[in-house]
């Protein structure tokens, strides 16, 4: 029943990432602007249950190794999301003022998606990526908490009201 | 109540976790289905790239322009007040002519150094959540774009292609952490290896460490076999800074890329090598200082009067 709902949302994500990669990368916004589908995961893994969030995190990582500017190899981002949507996911689970508060939703979320990158990024250097300048590096990694805290308290009721269609109304926020 | 797991979901977590760390031994291995899939995708995408593209050309600098706005806000204001209408029509012209000048750029520096090129706009720019610097350009294997061609905007290097699809092309920025390249200082002929840095500065390691370089020097690539990935004599940057720490071995530099790659529209990718080494014809000019005009004047003075008896 759980798997069947979650192959529901395969096409949602879908939607996100065309989304991510035909019109957000085309915004040059400042400080690296931001990736929609990864806080769109982080969101919807927080809402679910670890298990879930660690498919959901499988299955978006597949779709941020597919994309053609990842620099990874594929299951790179893979493996930091089944991760991060595990992680996330049990940090909510069975905890009702975390989930039914905004506030520690978007602030679970920023965590996750710097956290992530950094992981992303350690995971990188042992794959023998190149770093850049330290100090580049941490620019990117403020931007993208600044921008995932302007972003999430702005989709988190979209996602949480299709997030609470597929599974149940009992997530809805 | 917390979540405790079960078995259940252990094992889920460990097949999903040993699945991704297949997927990358497979992708490090060179297992070509990984590359279909990621070409099929990219392919797929192109299109919808395409419409996104011409969609926000008219919002893309919006950023900008909102950071910008602060320092023109009294001109921005009195223009509103004039023609709303006109602004949006002008504003559509100067993208278009903005392009324009790019392309006429790109196509006077490949002329100049007798590089065969395919002119390429830019769809989209890698998103910075992977720490990389890539822009994806329109053009791609139909048009005879293949990896690991070099290419270059109006002011010199932008990048290199990385990979090549049917419709479209992942180019590789100078300024990406991983981007390295054989570069000469123009006129010494002083030989080294610049890497990007993730900004638009980067960094130049000279080989030889009895050598020197100096600030305002001018860089060039010095070229590969075949010109692939690098043709010869395309501008780099300019020397900014230089580290003269005593007992570093060898002599390091900061150099300051010429092409601006957050406002790039229309590039070119150098498809042959010139038939021969155009050397150091293609240094941009440094600016010259306009002579500010002198007057002199000479005041003599005027005899006094004679006052009269």
């Amino acid at each position: 029943m759980t798997i069947r709902r979650y192959l529901f949302s395969i096409p949602i994500f879908l939607v996100i990432y065309i989304l991510q990669e035909a019109f957000i990368t085309q915004l040059r916004l400042p400080l690296g602007g931001f990736s929609l589908l990864l806080i769109f995961t982080l969101i919807w893994a927080t809402l679910s249950t670890p298990e879930i969030g660690a498919l959901t995190g499988f299955g978006a990582g597949i779709l941020m190794d597919i994309s053609q500017s990842s620099p990874g190899p594929m299951g790179h981002w893979t493996l930091v999301l089944i991760l991060a949507g595990y992680a996330v996911a049990f940090l909510g689970y069975g905890d009702d003022n975390i989930r039914s508060n905004p506030i520690n939703i978007v602030l679970i979320t920023t965590a996750g998606v710097v956290v992530s990158q950094l992981v992303f990024l350690l995971l990188g250097l042992l794959l023998g990526q190149a770093l850049g300048s330290i100090s580049h590096v941490l620019f990117l990694l403020a931007g993208s908490a600044f921008w995932t805290a302007i972003v999430s308290p702005l989709v988190l009721k979209i996602v949480s009201f299709i997030h609470a269609n597929v599974f149940g109304t009992r997530s809805l926020i | 109540m917390r979540y405790g797991g079960d078995n259940r979901g252990r094992l889920l977590i460990i097949v999903l976790i040993v699945t991704s760390l297949f997927l990358i031994t497979l992708d490090l291995r060179g297992v070509s289905v990984i590359d279909g899939l990621r070409n099929g995708t990219q392919t797929a995408l192109t299109p919808v790239q395409k419409a996104g593209s011409w969609a926000l050309t008219p919002f893309r600098n919006f950023a900008s322009d909102v950071t910008h706005l602060g320092r023109t806000r009294n001109q921005i204001e009195k223009l509103k007040s004039e023609n709303e209408k006109l602004r949006n029509t002008l504003q559509n012209r100067k993208i278009a002519d903005a392009q324009l000048k790019q392309l006429k750029s790109v196509l006077n520096l490949a002329g100049s150094g007798g590089y065969e090129v395919i002119n390429a706009k830019v769809i989209s720019q890698g998103p910075s959540t992977s720490f990389t610097q890539t822009i994806t350009i329109d053009a791609g294997t139909s048009s005879g774009i293949q990896s690991n061609m070099t290419v270059i905007s109006g002011y010199g290097l932008v990048g290199v292609v990385k990979f090549a699809y049917t419709n479209s092309a992942l180019v590789q920025l100078a300024s990406d952490p991983g981007f390295r390249i054989g570069a000469r200082i123009a006129q010494s002929q002083q030989i080294g290896i610049l890497s990007g840095q993730g900004s638009r500065s980067g960094v130049l390691q000279l080989l030889d460490n009895t050598t020197s370089v100096k600030v305002g020097d001018a860089l060039l690539a010095r070229g590969s076999d075949n010109g692939r990935p690098f043709v010869p004599g395309v501008p780099i940057g300019e020397v900014t800074s230089v580290d003269n720490s005593p007992g570093a071995v060898t002599q390091t530099a900061e150099v300051k890329f010429y092409a601006n790659f957050s406002t790039l529209g229309v590039v070119a990718v150098v498809k042959r090598n010139p038939a021969s080494d155009p050397r150091d014809s293609l240094v941009p000019a440094k600016p010259r200082p306009t002579p500010l005009p002198t007057v002199t004047i000479y005041a003599s003075p005027s005899p006094s009067p004679i006052p009269e008896p």
